[in-house]
């Protein structure tokens, strides 16, 4: 009988595949004149088409939304050189929410300088859009390997922890014994 | 399990955090000397199960053993839970310093309440009987938590309905499990030291086994 037990024990442990992760994560990076930028769980799953993300400004007005589209990013056209604050609500409690200083904003349309062509069938914009793309090819596997090392409960605090705890006993132990004792007297 | 900073509204995290205190604050005095290693014990049971973490849907899922807790510490559950998901807080920012409050809440409070519907059961003096409440105490828990979790998300805006179904559907293998796990721990104390199922001595502290 007790042989069912375990055995019916280690098979629902197994239904529930472990992993660690459940950390909501945002990030965002300037694309031309655009915002574009992910939200989704650190363990790399990104957050479904459709979800909606709200922007506010830094003194918590909204100041537009936008929403996922299918290869889990979204995309925001800033109009006013403001900190922006996204926030997606990934339901059950998950908020992601991260910020873009003005000096991470886009360059507005409106205050970029035109520069002159240097020569005439080469943009120099086409370039840094290029540069900007590939830039962030391979930078994408860094970032979700550091998202990833973020959330990994590494032993020492574990251990850290349980001290504290056996520690926090041992508090508490000494000041009941010593309010025993001033009773007794 | 752990509601996130941000997630909820500044009303729903101070209600939380007014209970939270009123919790450890009844529990700190309903402390008796006898219970202490127990509580210790315990709190570092929760501290490393709550670490497993299983991605279901949307949420996350991990053992939270509150069930056990509750039923070997009654209201001292709130202090030991307390100290549990603090440093859970500081050292993995799971959940949140400001949602500290909502979170002790919703694993503290199912404890004690477990503690006073399923301890006479427990307390049998036929295995077969405490353990089956044991697993009742260790599964109702949870159950019992993801209400509380729902109820706050609720509170904040998001549909209860839906969401509770969610969350509690998502919780079932969990249930199932700290149900398993809580009855087995009872089983063992049952053998090995029964007397910590018995309820703790007079006001004065004097222990009942001496």
């Amino acid at each position: 009988m007790p042989k069912f037990y375990i055995t019916a024990f280690f098979a629902l442990l197994l239904m529930t595949d472990q992993a660690l992760a459940h950390k909501v994560v945002g990030s965002g990076w300037t694309d031309g004149a655009d915002i574009e930028g992910e939200v989704g769980f650190s363990n790399g799953d990104m957050a479904k088409k459709g979800t909606v993300v709200e922007v506010f400004d830094a003194d918590d007005n909204k100041i537009g939304e936008t929403t996922v589209t299918e290869d889990g990013l979204f995309r925001f056209t800033p109009t006013q050189a403001v900190a922006h604050t996204f926030v997606a609500n990934l339901g059950a409690g998950h908020v992601a929410r991260f910020t873009m200083g003005v000096d991470e904003l886009p360059k507005m349309a409106a205050t970029q300088t035109p520069t002159p062509a240097i020569a005439p069938a080469f943009d120099p914009t086409d370039l840094q859009k290029m540069i900007a793309k590939a830039v962030r090819q391979e930078v994408q596997p860094l970032r979700k390997e550091i998202a990833s090392y973020k959330e990994k409960n590494n032993m020492q605090a574990i251990l850290g922890g349980i001290g504290y705890i056996f520690g926090l006993t041992g508090v508490v132990f000494y000041i009941m014994a010593r309010r025993k004792e001033k009773a007794a007297v | 399990m752990h509601v996130v900073d941000g997630a909820l509204s500044n009303e729903v995290v101070i209600a939380g955090g007014v209970l939270a205190a009123a919790g450890i604050g009844w529990g700190l005095r309903k402390m008796d000397m006898e219970k202490i290693p127990a509580a210790g014990m315990l709190t570092a049971t929760f501290f490393v199960a709550s670490l497993i973490h299983v991605p279901i849907g949307p949420s996350s899922v991990h053992l939270i053993m509150n069930g056990l807790a509750g039923l070997l510490l009654g209201w001292m559950a709130f202090p030991a839970l307390f100290v549990g998901l603090l440093l859970q807080a500081i050292f993995f920012g799971y959940g949140g310093i400001t949602v500290l409050g909502v979170n002790t809440v919703a694993i503290a409070l199912p404890a004690v309440v477990m503690h006073y519907i399923c301890r006479n059961g427990v307390k049998s003096t036929q295995k077969k009987v405490a353990v089956l409440w044991a697993a009742v105490a260790g599964g109702g828990a949870i159950f019992t938590t993801a209400l509380v979790v729902t109820l706050a998300l609720a509170l904040t805006g998001e549909e209860f309905i839906p969401a509770a179904k969610l969350v509690v559907l998502a919780h079932i293998p969990v249930i199932l499990i700290e149900g398993f796990l809580c009855g087995s721990a009872v089983a063992l104390i049952h053998r090995v030291k029964p007397e910590l199922l018995r309820d703790t001595p007079s006001a004065d502290g004097s222990p009942v086994h001496a």
